[in-house]
């Protein structure tokens, strides 16, 4: 027995004794102790040097976002979208008796009426839906004309930003006396704006000669009129009225409306955080609000979770608690291998097969019951939120078999001796005992989905409007616009420094602060619940 | 030593490509001319200048604009005019942008081959297009909500259409943008209700029609004459006139030979 033995002790002598090697007079156990050391610190060196870049960056934003709202006040534009917002509302009321038509174009159509005879037949309706847009005609006109004056004087204000822009880059360049030269215009609002300010009496006596218009039209008799069904009839008279109020009350809202009122540092978040359009490059106001993208990332993800959480948890159940041996080995490493599909190549499945196939199954005939079908654009949130619940399968799948596998065995074995049954077992004991594990998971599939790009850039149709939820499920096949897409998509077009470059910083900062959130409650959740393994 | 010769054949690789750049042409910009005609102008001009290399990206003017003032492209193809800013950040980077018309284009829109609608007016071109009207069956076509597919921001198209069709207003918010004529091409020959604009280079493809537009077609003779109401010219930019292999290239695009490629790739000649 004397051979172990001495096994033994060479082992630990190669283990303990010192050794020889020496590396920038370090010796062989600290110089790895270092090289890990060193590389830890480097990550985490890395990691915060881009967290500061990406909030240096964004920050920036809600000062020029102010900037932006300050001269968006200043120039009266803010002003004129009080009776913008009117002639929007008008036309919004116009849209019913458009819808009107469209059902009653599409019961002549059933008839089998051709286009030209439909179109002849509505003509009088047609004349109506003239005489209710044209009521608002002049009203519109003085719109457009105040909207151009403050448009005006937006642009001298924009000139200004240039100017200075271009003296800044000359001094940079270190061109002094070129920078001296140039000329910076000086603008006095005050009385830049006092001509707009001047459209208020203007306003009023055109919202007296529209409510005129608008009170014949609706109670007058009219063979236009009477082609609306009498129930959609009613209800456009209800509006009509609501809105002549809307439009009365905006009087009082122009006398109340103040220019000089401060725009705060909260207003520039404020409004990123709250209003409702992602508007660039637009020839009134551009507005960066992230609601749109935001609720376009949310609703994508829904998606992806509502396929891949019983995809992913089912098929942990069954491999880690059903499945035999044999089995699982073939399970597990095919789920897992969807992990090492790039992207790309799945959101160029989406695009060439996936979404066309949908589009193709949607006009079946036999499927025309449903509403909304068939769909329109290929490129929808489905189409994304099918790919992505697919790439989070494997997360899901593999953090929920860790959870289940991490139940003591005990526990099994308890339940067993009790005399219930593995499925008994498995329901009332091992799901609940994981749970915690599972939630954790999906948390992290839904962190996974939320932060992907590729495959909603390419397939989720990039519409920047809300999609419209009042159509129930036919929202699920509207294109949406996300978060991630529109860095992807607008980051290589937009001036470095500029108020959009910074804005899309101000998105990537909300994503880091989403994906930080998902991982600190996916933590809590697991360390929360954990049970007592004693 | 595996390694060693990884790191010198990437190194031989890196001094090749940096030697290269000494006879190349970078052109950078537009989609509505790079994705087609600079392309086949650059294969018609390496045919007599064998030794002439071309790097062509397009996505879109402003992606031009931007790599000429960085100095990272000798010719930037336009299909707008340089704005202000980028004009003032050209000077103080002591570049000169110098504009040189080299084909006229149309604008056209285009529906699905198989929609009724086959003509429009300029008011209902900017209605569809900001949103006014949402449905086909307002402008003369059956019952559908119509689907509206425009360029994205960085193209000059983008900005050129606010200007010629929708009098500065905003696009509807429901419109989707897409990265080239050619994706507007496909996606508006694959959806019924579809309506996009394109160069008029692109409006001859399969599965889709060019509408007219206040009862004018969208011929070469009609975006010469500036019948057709969206017609344009669209641009080589160039940091002062162009030496060298730039500069016989852009020659060669306005000699009559490249000339005769501008009219066969279905742009509109300038002379």
């Amino acid at each position: 027995m004397s051979t172990p033995s001495s096994n033994k002790s060479t082992m630990r002598d190669a283990l303990t004794k010192p050794q020889g090697f020496r590396f920038l007079g370090l010796d062989f156990d600290s110089a790895i102790k270092y090289f890990f050391g060193g590389n830890a610190f480097v990550a985490v060196v890395v990691l915060a040097l881009i967290t500061i870049f990406l909030f240096k960056e964004g920050f920036g934003f809600i000062s020029q976002n102010r900037r932006n709202l300050q001269v968006y006040r200043q120039a009266g534009l803010e002003y004129v979208d009080i009776m913008r917002s009117r002639m929007d509302a008008h036309t919004k009321l116009g849209r019913q008796v458009n819808a009107a038509r469209l059902n009653l174009f599409k019961d002549l159509q059933k008839q089998g009426k051709s286009l030209d005879e439909i179109n002849a037949m509505l003509a009088p309706l047609d004349e109506f839906s003239g005489k209710f847009s044209d009521a608002a005609e002049t009203l519109r006109g003085l719109v457009s004309d105040y909207g151009d004056a403050a448009a005006t004087i937006k642009q001298s204000a924009s000139e200004i930003q240039d100017r200075l822009e271009e003296k800044e880059m000359l001094i940079d360049a270190g061109k002094r006396d070129q920078a001296e030269k140039v000329v910076v215009p000086v603008i006095d609002f005050p009385s830049a704006r006092k001509v707009i300010l001047d459209s208020e009496p203007q306003y009023a006596e055109l919202c007296g000669a529209m409510r005129s218009t608008l009170i014949a039209l609706i109670n007058t008799p009219n063979p236009g009129y009477e082609m609306i069904p009498l129930e959609v009839r009613s209800r456009f008279k209800t509006d009509t009225l609501a809105f002549l109020d809307y439009l009365d009350q905006g009087k009082s809202e122009l006398t109340a409306w103040n220019p000089d009122k401060p725009v705060g540092y909260l207003d520039g978040l404020a409004s990123f955080l709250t209003h409702p359009e992602w508007l660039t490059a637009s020839f009134w106001q551009d507005w960066y609000g992230v609601i749109p993208l935001f609720v376009g990332s949310l609703f994508v993800s829904v998606i992806a979770l509502l396929l891949a959480v019983p995809l992913g948890v089912s098929a942990a159940i069954y491999v880690n608690q059903i499945a035999g041996n044999r089995e699982a080995s073939y399970i597990k490493p095919a789920i897992e291998f969807i992990a090492a599909f790039p992207s790309v190549v799945l959101g160029f499945f989406g695009v060439a097969i996936l979404g066309e196939t949908i589009r193709a199954i949607s006009g079946w005939h036999f499927l025309s019951w449903i509403s909304f079908f068939p769909i329109a654009e290929r490129l929808n949130a489905t189409t994304a939120g099918i790919l992505l619940g697919l790439m989070a399968v494997p997360t899901i799948f593999s953090l929920a078999e860790d959870a289940i596998n991490n139940v003591p065995v005990h526990f099994k074995e308890a339940s067993f001796a009790l005399g219930a049954s593995k499925l008994q077992t498995l329901v009332k004991i091992i799901i609940p005992a994981a749970l915690s594990g599972i939630i954790a998971a999906v948390l992290l599939g839904f962190g996974r989905v939320i932060g992907e790009t590729m495959v909603v850039l390419l397939c989720a149709g990039n519409r920047i409007k809300i999609p419209d939820f009042t159509e129930g499920l036919g929202a699920f096949f509207q294109p949406v616009h996300t978060m991630t897409g529109i860095i992807a998509q607008e980051m290589g077009e937009v001036p470095s420094g500029s108020i959009h470059y910074r804005a899309l910083f101000m998105v990537a900062i909300l994503l880091f602060l989403l994906a930080l959130g998902i991982n600190f409650l996916a933590q809590r959740i697991v360390r929360r619940f954990k049970i007592s393994i004693g | 030593m595996k390694t060693t010769k990884l790191v010198l054949s990437i190194l031989a690789s890196l001094s090749v490509a940096s030697v290269a750049h000494a006879g190349k042409v970078v052109i950078k910009g537009s989609d509505t001319l790079g994705s087609k005609l600079v392309p086949q102008l650059a294969e018609a001009f390496k045919a007599a200048n064998p030794d002439t290399k071309f790097e062509i990206a397009a996505e879109g003017s402003t992606t031009g604009f931007a790599a000429l003032i960085d100095g990272t492209a000798d010719i930037g193809m336009a299909s707008r005019r340089a704005k202000p800013a980028e004009i003032s950040a050209a000077t103080s980077k002591g570049l000169n942008l110098k504009p040189t018309i080299v084909a006229y284009d149309g604008i056209t829109v285009v529906v699905n081959a198989n929609s009724p609608v086959k003509k429009l007016t300029k008011q209902q071109v900017e209605q569809i297009f900001t949103g006014d009207v949402t449905d086909w069956s307002a402008v003369g076509g059956a019952a559908g909500k119509i689907s509206v597919y425009t360029r994205n921001t960085s193209s000059g198209t983008y900005s050129d259409w606010k200007e010629l069709a929708m009098k500065k207003r905003d696009y509807a918010p429901s419109a989707q943008k897409l990265a080239g004529n050619e994706q507007i091409v496909a996606e508006v020959a694959k959806n019924p209700n579809g309506i996009g604009y394109v160069g008029i280079a692109y409006s001859h493809e399969a599965g889709v029609h060019a509408v007219s537009v206040d009862g004018a077609e969208p011929t070469e003779a009609n975006v010469k004459s500036k019948v057709w109401p969206y017609s344009r010219p669209t641009f080589y930019y160039t940091n002062g006139a162009p030496a060298g292999e730039a500069g016989a290239f852009l020659n060669f695009t306005l000699s009559p030979a490249g000339q005769a490629i501008v009219k066969q790739v279905g742009f509109v000649k300038i002379n």
